[in-house]
């Protein structure tokens, strides 16, 4: 049976597990993140870090995005992790400053909390007892990104209204160009592609409405607005209920599809991988000529220092740090990325260009506001919005679906 | 007549396996071509031939992974928990089977309810027992992990292949006077090779593919198994599937192998034909 | 030491370290993980005990109640599907290589060769396959005139799709345990029953099929637990939230996103999570258990 073999194997093996123990390097600290794919920026990030504090050497450390959450809740249940977290905003950062995983950041140890602006700080605040969490990292905006080339050679302009967006898909479709390259597969995308379209029909005042409890997601106006996605799908790819997220990116990125409705996250991504692409990022269409765009916008979360790190001075050095303008302004340069911190310049036109978007933005609504309770409203959104789009449901069951679900913890809900 | 008939009949046969086969490699074929491929060429023409043969993907995987230091865990870690399960399970299915004693149902039904529901439940607790032990990033961890998770279904399916060997065998050594050890070892268990070459297999291929466990129990690069090590293409908006594709294609050969050699077992009792 | 002293201490001995690892490793975690399932949480952190307010939210209130049904119903699907379409068409694969005509040892290795590759890649290839814009099954489909629907996007496909993959991934696992319980049965009876003039489906329906009773009792057993506790492949393949419109969602994928939260739209909620994977312990334990007596009643009888 090769009994001895097997002895011999587990032998070795047991002899190879002793050499496992690590120790990590006195005045180093580690780093925990999902941005697995910044490793170079934040390398040199670091390195910048390290010179001016010669004592603290940070170590990168990255996982699979998907995991990300389970990893990082298993390591700190056990009185692990890194260091430094990268964490998510708004419900996600929440659930980890509730269990006390996180360490407050207070004005007087981290002085540069004041280099954010108050929203930046609200996305990375722990609602019950008012204490910021983490320094915010960046600011994304939903909007429309465009293919120049395709345009020019379709000879249409980016649509500035809702009727010309309809009429330009038609040219384009004409053309044997797909408009619109997004599909309805990937059930987060529906949520984006819901934000952008909707949101210049629904603009502050709607979410103004929600949050004041004056209003529920069976307000005409949102069960209108999304009527309005159903007039897009004749635009969307054949068979767009198939189409996932990567096959929408690259239909964009080859050229066969003119606009992909998503995040200004897209934009480094879509360098990266198609460097030639004359890429535009504009804001949604107005309802009618003259009205506001408005873009969603959001905080994709921070910088935080783990309640258990072993060396928090030196954690919270590096966290400082990290909330400066010098930080900002390297942090957007190398990974083209909007850094929320105040008087942070971005160089490169087409960020600037989308920073210039904030101006008329709104919250991403259910990301923002509805994230910190199950069943949060994105997850019903986005169920609902993949059928509705499929043609199984109608806008009025989903804006009836969502509010219902929302009400289980949304008191002004529950009255209506 | 009845030649004629069987002949026909070994020919539906034969076409039945052949379509199989054809259902069963193709996609196999597109699998290895996709592994040349780039992302943009694998999303406008996933079946075509690959623009060049070139090693890119084989190239990146090369240059951005320890693959060598990788594959070289993951055989260590595989071999080890397969080695743990088989012997472990080998033996606790060996006393469930064969021999009656109080409580026999009960122990057999502890070891199936560890089937019964996905061990990523109880990852938490998990990590904060290896932690308490010391197994934190440690081979030896996820090793010990991965044979409790192996030893339910190895006992489930060695059970029920050592339940069905014939008792004579077994009683007619005794009585010459064999050891019990020496019963087991030289006369029952080399006719339940075939099951453990199901149980071997069927463990072993989870626990090559995993990359959830290492993830949660794993950090530091050196001991980092395969599949964990290529998670690294799959980035938040992108993931690079052609390198994924070289990498995971990579990573499929070894156990390939080992189970063509292994599947001799199974033509080896074919041929040599039946126990009574 | 008596004889059956010693037999005694060697039973012990052949039992304890496959008790003791699955003790630490499996059974002790689980149950911790159990007792999430009677805790109200602040965050990740248990805080308050509820009792059964967790279970009784998951199986009454809305929308908990109308998730866990449809995931229900759907593992329900899969396991009948798997069963017949995956498990029968082994049986006769299995069947065909017994019969060791020429090639049967090439065809035995092939039949095997996709169990060895990993969801991740499976599922993706199976995408690529399924494709509304390039997949081969649609171009296939159209050389005979039929526009194929976009199969995982549609909701009354998408399942199917997805089941078929899995047929395809692991086909030949059953197979194998098939062959290996049909290798065992003698050749004298096979002889015989061909001698008194027994077709191919009356050897395969007749002889053999109670025969491989124990074979089966695996089979059965292990493709149902296995499709209670599905995860991989339709994670990989419609994602975590059982894509589209929850057309796909089953128990694996329901429990796994409401413990550990969905990066793009949820939160964790062990809570709600570990009572859902309660629920389906205690369902596939039962069932288990129950149809485990049925089958070795039968291998009895055969």
């Amino acid at each position: 049976m090769g009994g001895k073999r097997i002895g011999r194997l587990v032998l070795a093996a047991t002899a190879a597990w002793g050499l496992a123990a690590s120790a990590a390097r006195a005045g180093e600290i580690t780093f925990w993140t999902w941005r697995q794919e910044d490793k170079a920026a934040y390398t040199e990030l670091f390195n910048d870090f390290t010179k001016a504090n010669p004592d603290i050497h940070v170590k990168f450390e990255a996982f699979a995005p998907e995991n990300y959450a389970t990893i990082v809740s298993a390591a700190l249940a056990g009185g692990r992790g890194g260091d430094v977290l990268h964490v998510r905003a708004y419900g996600g950062l929440e659930q980890f400053a509730k269990a006390g995983y996180l360490m407050p950041l207070d004005p007087q140890t981290v002085p540069e909390l004041a280099n954010l602006p108050d929203d930046a700080k609200a996305a990375e605040t722990l609602r019950a007892d008012g204490k910021v969490y983490a320094v915010s990292f960046a600011s994304q905006t939903l909007g429309l990104l465009i293919n120049k080339d395709v345009f020019a050679k379709a000879g249409v302009q980016p649509p500035e209204t809702w009727d010309q967006l309809l009429s330009v898909s038609r040219t384009l479709k004409d053309k044997g160009i797909i408009p619109i390259a997004n599909g309805t597969a990937t059930a987060w995308m529906d949520e984006v592609f819901t934000g952008i379209f909707t949101g210049p029909f629904l603009g502050t005042a709607f979410v103004q409405d929600i949050l004041a409890g004056r209003a529920t997601f069976e307000d005409p106006r949102y069960v209108a607005a999304l009527g309005r996605l159903l007039e897009l799908r004749d635009f969307l790819p054949p068979g767009y209920t198939g189409i996932d997220y990567a096959t929408g990116q690259q239909l964009f990125l080859s050229g066969r599809a003119a606009m992909f409705a998503g995040g200004s996250f897209e934009i480094a991504n879509f360098r990266k991988q198609n460097p030639k692409l004359a890429l535009d990022f504009i804001a949604p269409p107005a309802p009618k000529a003259g009205e506001p765009r408005y873009v969603s916008k959001f905080y994709d979360g921070g910088y935080a220092v783990n309640a258990k790190a072993a060396n928090k001075a030196d954690a919270t050095r590096l966290v400082r740090w990290m909330g400066t303008k010098e930080y900002g302004d390297k942090f957007s340069a190398l990974l083209g990325n909007i850094s929320p911190i105040k008087g942070v310049v971005i160089q490169d036109p087409l960020l600037a260009q989308v920073a210039k978007l904030n101006d008329v933005s709104m919250p991403y609504i259910m990301a923002v506001h509805f994230r910190y309770e199950s069943p949060t409203g994105s997850e019903l959104l986005q169920g609902a919005v993949q059928r509705m789009l499929a043609g199984n449901l109608t806008p009025q069951q989903v804006g009836a679906e969502v509010t219902q679900g929302i009400a289980r913890y949304y008191v002004p809900f529950q009255k209506k | 007549m009845v030649e004629r008939g069987e002949r026909a009949k070994h020919g539906l046969i034969q076409l039945l396996l052949a379509i199989n086969a054809v259902v069963m490699l193709y996609p196999l074929v597109v699998m290895v071509l996709s592994a040349f491929k780039s992302n943009a060429e694998l999303f406008a023409s996933p079946f075509a031939l690959p623009e060049s043969f070139a090693f890119t993907n084989a190239a990146r995987v090369w240059n951005e992974t320890s693959f060598v230091r990788y594959l070289l865990n993951s055989t260590l870690v595989t071999a080890a928990a397969i080695a743990g399960i088989l012997v472990f399970g080998t033996m606790a299915a060996y006393a469930i089977a064969r021999y009656p004693f109080p409580g026999r149902s009960a122990v057999f039904l502890f070891f199936l309810s560890g089937l019964m529901v996905p061990l990523k439940l109880a990852i938490i607790p998990l990590f904060i027992q290896l932690g308490a032990m010391g197994l934190i990033d440690t081979r030896a961890g996820l090793v010990l992990v991965y044979i409790a998770m192996g030893l339910p279904s190895a006992v489930f399916i060695m059970t029920g292949f050592l339940r069905t060997l014939p008792g004579e065998l077994e009683e007619s050594a005794r009585i010459e006077g064999a050891s019990e050890a020496r019963v087991m070892l030289s006369i029952m268990l080399p006719l339940a090779r075939p099951a453990l070459v199901i149980t071997g297999i069927q463990n072993a291929v989870p626990i090559w593919n995993d990359f959830f466990f290492p993830l949660v129990f794993i950090t530091t690069d050196a001991l980092k198994t395969l599949p964990q090590g290529l998670t690294v293409f799959m980035g938040e908006y992108n993931t690079d599937w052609g390198v994924l594709f070289a990498g995971l294609t990579l990573a499929a050969l070894p156990i390939t192998l080992v189970y063509i050699v292994l599947s001799r077992q199974f033509i080896a009792g074919m041929t040599q034909g039946a126990i009574k | 030491m008596t004889a059956a002293r010693r037999r005694a201490v060697w039973i012990a001995f052949l039992l304890a370290p496959a008790l003791v690892v699955m003790t630490l490793f499996v059974a002790w975690p689980l149950l911790a993980a159990f007792r999430y399932a009677f805790y109200g949480f602040n965050g990740l952190a248990a805080a308050q005990f509820v009792g059964l307010q967790n279970f009784r939210e998951v199986l009454t209130e809305a929308p908990f109640a109308a998730w866990t049904w449809r995931a229900f119903q759907h593992n329900v699907i899969v396991f009948t599907v798997l069963m017949v379409a995956q498990n029968g068409l082994a049986y006769l694969i299995a069947f065909a290589l017994l019969k060791t005509l020429p090639g049967h040892r090439v065809h035995q290795v092939i039949v095997f060769l996709p169990v060895v590759l990993s969801a991740v890649i499976v599922g993706f290839l199976w995408k690529l396959f399924l494709h509304p814009l390039f997949g081969l099954v649609n171009q296939a489909l159209l050389l005979v005139g039929i526009h194929g629907p976009p199969w995982l996007g549609d909701e009354s496909t998408a399942l199917g799709s997805i089941i078929f993959t899995n047929a395809w991934h692991w086909m030949g696992f059953p197979a194998l345990i098939f062959l290996a319980g049909m290798q065992r049965i003698s050749r004298e009876t096979l002889e015989a029953a061909r001698i008194d003039g027994a077709t191919d489906r009356v050897l395969m329906t007749r002889i053999i099929w109670p025969l491989v009773a124990p074979s089966t009792t695996i089979v059965v057993i292990l493709t149902f637990i296995g499709s209670f506790n599905w995860f991989e492949l339709p994670y990989v393949m419609a994602g975590l939230s059982g894509s589209p419109g929850g057309a796909t969602d089953v128990l694996g994928l329901y429990f796994y996103r409401t413990a550990f939260g969905n990066v793009s739209s949820g939160l964790q909620d062990f809570g709600h999570g570990s009572a859902l994977a309660v629920l389906m312990f205690v369902f596939i334990a039962v069932v288990s258990a129950l149809a485990l007596r049925v089958l070795r009643r039968r291998e009895i009888e055969a």
